[in-house]
């Protein structure tokens, strides 16, 4: 029974990871794009820092490491279920989307995560072989801390996905969703760590951001991979990430709730 | 009015292999494949006639009115439009066409009606007064007043139907082309549509274009059918022309008073069931009374009737026939 | 003469009516307004508060002090809202190609350029202008600067010319469509590699890429080589005060180019549905 009901969610993720494979040129294009940004963002640290050694230990050299990383992880971060969500409200087919016997948002996690292997193998390695090749081969800092980096990472995708699945459910009931989409993508833009690490932010700035859970995303992960942060620092962040990913998760439960019972009771 | 010569048009695609491992194998290598939406077409259109295209999916008929509309450039040949060609004097010539795609729609989805009218009235440059007296035509056509307020998203696929029909006509095009208008409409908007066609082709003598999958259209609008498979033109001439020409027979159907079937040298019988027989018989060669006569002769004859091939018929066997043996 | 004439007055008038119907679909959708009145400030508050940061932690930037590093961003800004007024579309482009879109477009009497971009003319591009504006006018506080006549026009030519060069590189990025098949959209991509070389001076990177942006992709002229000129601060290119004609000029040649690559594009054009 539970066979059979995962069987659809691994098809879907299969279908899915041969479309994103079909569309070569996007593919190309991504990388392409992808891999000037990460040059001239390893050029920006490298003026800018010269040969400063910044308070927690970083120095030009693991801030490039830092950015080929950012790099490869925005690349794992990508999301399709917020756009998917506002397609099917806008055609409508939200409603029947909902009466099928498989779960809507299963469906959008299975598609996302068939996306998600299709993006490693083709856009994913590519740019770490460029990034090593041009910028520096980003090594761990040790070896003792690929566990860690490994289970923070999967922490940082589930707060993506569901993070993107809030803010979709939430555009479902609003209306401007694409005003909220912008927001969304740049707070995690600015405040996640992804284009500037939020130790350059003042103390009282980064105690709050700390706090919320974009930095969770990108900053934590990569302070754990460049050994910008201490052990105790890393478990406690790590804590709080756990944290955020349970306080997400029931808020998405909750909502997806909401917008089932509005479905059903609208029609869509 | 329209000049149709010698029209090619090649589309370039990507073959794609099957399952994971061809998708993967596809993108790092690429084998293409060169398809002929169109392959020299030669066509004249009069000014005022109505001219159905028909032809299965994928036949090339969206192509060429694509073509003809100044959408695709063609791979080779040119469309003429009161001698000019549409390609290389868009810009002139399309102030000649009206254009409208039962699919899509060129009103804004967001606004009233009235509003896309407005700025349609500023993109041809018509002028105030003519603009109200082609209204009135609509309106007396279609009864486009009372939508002029509804915004475009409120409305029916019927009345948005409506709407793209007007907003084609404001600027008094010489040709109208219509891409399936009939598509996903129900009975009463089809009738109208059909209506307006035939109206602002004697009213206004507009010279129609359409392409359509529905029978009903060709039988009620179309004066001159084109016939397109493979990109080639099949048939090109009136209805009954056409029926004449590529089915020329009748059937005969004959019931006995026993099982025991009589033949015929002229006739082939195509099917037999209890007692009834179908006969097929080609008019050039026998007439329906002397196979009768013939018929009865040799056995009693209970019950006779004749079946003439039907326009569906004639659209299947037109589809079907491959381009060797066309022309 | 006359006809030239009497194109423009065409032009105008179905201009002005586009913006009519921008406004009333803004109209449409309040909710819209209010949504890009919170985003757009936020993301270049957040940005330039991030400039300041980095300033905080590096000092000078170049040579760039903080004052004249705002004056860069700001009038960056304001060009980049411009751009997305005008010609945000062109992030677009991809779909149009592969949904058919320009179809309506092909069956009327204009320009099918500049159809793309004015039946969507983006009036809510207005609230980048915001911030951009915020910003500039601090940087020109904090620099002393000093609104001559010939430094108004100076920005004022140089904010054309920086628009077209980036409505020029939206058009080249999005008219690869035509060959690709598929429907890029490159938007995020560009604004991100447009952040980090219009609103940091690129004296800060290597030589060679130095020479990129300023022959091959002109993002140099978008702002750095005009704000120079008009802060008074060398670089590499000091070509007599004239950066802001040659942004200018600059703008007007990738628009042509961008033109005519889309032109051809057109050609290769297949609609739907094939």
């Amino acid at each position: 029974m539970l066979n059979g009901r995962l069987d659809k969610y691994l098809y879907i993720c299969k279908i899915r990871m041969i479309r994103s494979f079909t569309y070569k040129f996007e593919v190309y294009g991504n990388i392409l794009m992808q891999s000037i940004i990460m040059i001239t963002t390893a050029f920006f640290w490298k003026a800018l820092f010269k040969n400063e050694t910044f308070e927690n230990g970083v120095t030009a050299d693991s801030m490039m490491t830092y950015t080929v990383m950012s790099a490869a992880l925005s690349v794992m971060f990508t999301t399709g279920v917020e756009r998917r969500i506002q397609q099917s409200v806008e055609k409508g087919s939200i409603a029947t989307d909902m009466m099928r016997p498989v779960n809507v948002f299963g469906i959008f996690l299975a598609e996302d995560i068939g996306n998600l292997i299709a993006l490693i193998v083709q856009n994913l390695f590519p740019i770490l072989l460029i990034g090593s090749l041009l910028i520096k081969v980003p090594v761990i800092v040790s070896l003792s801390a690929i566990p860690m980096f490994v289970g923070s990472l999967f922490l940082s995708m589930a707060i993506n996905w569901l993070l993107a699945a809030i803010f979709g459910m939430w555009a479902f009931t609003a209306i401007s969703m694409d005003a909220l989409f912008q927001v969304k993508k740049h707070l995690i833009r600015l405040l996640s760590g992804s284009i500037i690490p939020i130790w350059f932010f003042p103390a009282w700035l980064s105690d709050i951001l700390n706090l919320l859970p974009f930095v969770y995303i990108y900053q934590l992960p990569l302070d754990i991979y460049i050994g910008s942060a201490t052990n105790d620092e890393i478990c406690r962040r790590m804590l709080i990430q756990l944290v955020w990913v349970l306080v997400l998760a029931t808020l998405y439960y909750l909502l997806s709730k909401k917008v089932l019972k509005k479905v059903m009771v609208q029609g869509g | 009015m329209i000049q149709v010569k010698n029209l090619y048009k090649e589309y370039c695609v990507a073959q794609k292999g099957k399952g994971l491992g061809g998708t993967v194998k596809a993108l790092f290598k690429n084998e293409k494949k060169i398809i002929k939406a169109v392959n020299g077409l030669d066509f004249h259109v009069g000014s005022g006639e109505i001219v159905g295209f028909i032809g299965p999916n994928g036949s090339g008929k969206s192509t060429t009115i694509k073509m003809m509309t100044g959408i695709l450039t063609p791979t080779s040949g040119e469309v003429l439009i009161d001698g000019r060609d549409i390609t290389k004097q868009r810009k002139e010539v399309v102030n000649d066409i009206g254009v409208v795609f039962g699919q899509r729609t060129q009103l804004n989805w967001d606004l009233r009606l009235e509003e896309s009218f407005e700025l349609l009235r500023h993109i041809y440059r018509i002028d105030k007064k003519e603009y109200n007296e082609t209204l009135a035509v609509m309106d007396s056509i279609l009864g486009i007043h009372e939508l002029l307020n509804k915004p475009v998203r409120q409305m029916s696929l019927g009345q948005r139907v409506k709407g793209d029909l007007a907003a084609a006509m404001l600027h008094s095009p010489k040709v109208l082309f219509l891409d399936e208008p009939t598509i996903g409409l129900d009975v009463g908007s089809k009738f109208a549509l059909r209506k307006f066609i035939k109206e602002i082709n004697a009213i206004r003598g507009t010279t129609v274009i359409l392409t359509t999958h529905d029978l009903g259209d060709i039988q009620e609008l179309c004066e001159r059918l084109i016939i397109i498979n493979n990109g080639v033109m099949m048939e090109d001439g009136n209805l009954s022309e056409i029926v004449e020409r590529i089915a020329p027979y009748r059937t005969l159907v004959v019931e006995y008073y026993d099982s025991e079937v009589p033949s015929h040298p002229k006739a082939e019988i195509i099917s037999v069931s209890d007692n009834i027989v179908r006969y097929k018989f080609m008019k050039s060669e026998i007439t329906a009374a002397a196979l009768i006569s013939d018929l009865s002769a040799t056995k009693p004859i209970k019950d006779v009737g004749i079946e003439e091939a039907g326009i569906d018929e004639i659209i299947k066997i037109a589809y079907t026939t491959k381009t060797t043996d066309g022309n | 003469m006359k006809k030239t004439g009497s194109s423009i007055a065409h032009y105008f008038g179905v201009t002005m009516c586009n913006i009519k119907m921008a406004l009333l679909t803004i109209v449409e959708y309040p909710s819209n307004i209010l949504g890009w009145l919170i985003s757009n400030p936020i993301q270049f508050i957040l940005g330039f508060a991030t400039i300041k940061f980095v300033v905080e932690q590096f000092g000078e930037i170049n040579g760039w002090s903080y004052g004249q590093l705002a004056f860069l961003y700001g009038i960056a800004v304001i060009s980049h809202a411009l751009s997305m007024i005008f010609f945000v579309q062109g992030w677009f482009m991809g779909f149009y190609v592969i949904e058919g879109d320009f179809d309506r477009f092909l069956t009327r009497p204009l320009s099918v350029l500049y159809q793309f971009f004015f039946t969507n003319i983006n009036v809510l591009g207005l609230t980048d202008l915001i911030p951009g504006i915020l910003v500039f006018v601090y940087g020109c506080v904090k620099t002393d600067f000093s609104f001559t006549v010939t430094n108004v026009v100076g920005i004022i030519v140089m904010l054309i010319g920086a628009t077209l060069i980036r409505g020029g590189i939206y058009i080249l990025l999005g008219s690869t469509s035509f060959w690709t098949k598929s429907a890029n959209d490159f938007g995020q991509f560009t604004q991100e590699i447009f952040d980090k070389t219009t609103m940091y001076p690129i004296s800060m990177y290597p030589e060679a890429m130095q020479l990129i942006l300023t022959f091959v992709i002109p993002i140099g002229w978008v702002s750095f080589y005009p704000a120079s000129e008009l802060l008074g601060i060398e670089h590499a290119f000091s070509i007599g005060g004239m950066e802001v004609w040659i942004t200018l000029a600059v703008g007007i040649v990738t628009m042509l180019i961008a033109g005519l690559v889309f032109k051809i594009g057109m050609r290769r054009y297949e609609s739907a549905g094939n």
